[in-house]
């Protein structure tokens, strides 16, 4: 009973090797992230930051009241994005409109850790991970994350 | 009784043309491998560890890696679960503690190298093997971590405990063999928690199977935190065409700070 959870630690290790989905780099999710608190914001990007060891996209999101309120999301480091399509300043830029889901932090706030960006032409990108895959999530560490459906590959940049 | 003897004869010869058939698709596959003109394995490329799909990046984690997806699986993934880390009770209470906070003790938050063996199978990143008949070098893009592994070496006797330990390499038929010592006890071995002593000893197994894939095997041992050996199996994919690029932890790690803020109070994150 006393190691019960344990019991899921160790299963989750041994997952992560039998696995194929790749291990989560650089911090836990669930010590700054509640997998019960999904957002999904529409705002207009006001900055980027292409940098390691997380890339952060800010937007600007209107409330029902026309209260405007800057919105912070981590996301996956800059090499991981460029694997998978992304282009600094070509993929989004500032002044897109988008569509951010992902979840909040757990002490609240405009602060949120992202999965997936929409674009304003239906376009989706992964932008971070999934919860619960890796070290710490709120999920089982190796149990199958709730995740978003899987959006197309981004095509390859035009230049 | 005649009748028995030629029953058994062609049991036995069916079994052995059995077995020649699969030996002979074992060789197949190993056959087709590039090789060193001394004749050993040639693991020189960029590759995935913790992966068992076949194909370029793209291709391999076109979902980003996380969702199952219609990916084809190398021959030689491995199946079943591993086993655990065979941890002593006070041992295994630190690293309960460890999950119950999340992983907020995480090294690697604050910049810290996965060190050996975590870094090889952390999939999320590309790791570079360059081969040369006297010395195996594998560059990994996370942390800038690199290892030096010189064939048929031997370990200083003055080694200064490190994150990445000090490696020896040999060659056994067509297993590259590495023995690793002088750790630190900085690192994690796997998922949360997973401290160990200073007193670390791996052994690592690289076998290039075919074409696409790297058979990994690796046994911990670290009499200080465990009551036994731990090993462990995976795979590691040829990426044809990545190139390695920076992963430069400190420029933007904001997350340090949060975690700080966040520790004022565990109980906003501590699991119940």
């Amino acid at each position: 009973m006393k190691f019960r959870a344990f019991g899921v630690l160790v299963a989750g290790i041994a997952l992560s090797l039998a696995a194929s989905p790749p291990a989560r780099a650089h911090h836990s999710f669930g010590v700054e992230y509640d997998v019960n608190k999904p957002v999904s914001l529409t705002g207009t990007i006001t900055s980027i930051e292409w940098t390691n060891p997380h890339c952060f996209i800010y937007i600007d999101v209107k409330d029902k009241d026309g209260k405007v309120t800057n919105w912070k999301f981590e996301g996956f480091p800059p090499s991981v994005l460029y694997r998978s399509g992304w282009r600094r300043d070509v993929t989004v830029k500032v002044g897109d409109e988008i569509t951010m889901t992902g979840w909040q932090s757990r002490v609240g706030g405009p602060w949120g850790h992202s999965r997936e960006v929409t674009l304003k032409d239906g376009r989706k990108f992964y932008f971070g991970p999934p919860p619960g895959t890796g070290d710490g999530g709120s999920n089982a560490p190796g149990a199958s994350p709730a995740a978003p459906p899987a959006p197309p590959a981004p095509p390859a940049p035009s230049n | 009784m005649k009748n028995s003897f030629v029953i058994a004869v062609l049991a036995a010869a069916l079994v052995f043309s059995s077995a020649a058939t699969a030996q002979e698709k074992k060789d197949d596959a190993s056959a087709k491998i590039p090789r060193m003109p001394d004749g050993h394995p040639d693991m020189t490329g960029v590759w995935q560890g913790g992966s068992n799909r076949i194909g370029t990046w793209e291709e391999a984690n076109v979902d980003g890696g996380f969702v199952p997806g219609n990916v084809p699986i190398t021959p030689f993934a491995i199946k079943g679960a591993q086993p655990p880390p065979p941890y002593q009770d006070w041992a295994q209470k630190k690293v309960q503690e460890s999950y119950a906070r999340r992983g907020v003790d995480e090294p690697m938050v604050r910049c810290l190298p996965p060190g050996v063996p975590r870094t090889t199978l952390m999939g999320l990143f590309p790791m570079q093997i360059v081969q040369t008949p006297k010395m195996v070098v594998m560059l990994f893009e996370v942390f800038h971590e690199f290892r030096l592994i010189p064939i048929d070496g031997k370990h200083p006797d003055d080694v200064d405990p490190s994150y990445m330990g000090d490696s020896v390499g040999h060659w056994e038929g067509d297993t590259l063999v590495v023995d690793v010592t002088g750790f630190n006890d900085k690192t994690w071995l796997s998922g949360v928690g997973t401290f160990h002593s200073e007193k670390l000893h791996v052994v690592e197994k690289f076998t290039r199977k075919d074409m696409n894939t790297i058979v990994y095997e690796d046994t911990v041992e670290d009499p200080v935190v465990f009551t036994g050996p731990w090993t462990r199996h995976g795979t590691i994919m040829l990426r044809p065409g990545t190139r390695l690029q920076e992963y430069e932890c400190v420029e933007n790690n904001d997350d340090l700070q949060r975690y700080n803020e966040m520790l004022k109070d565990e109980s906003v994150f501590r699991r119940k």
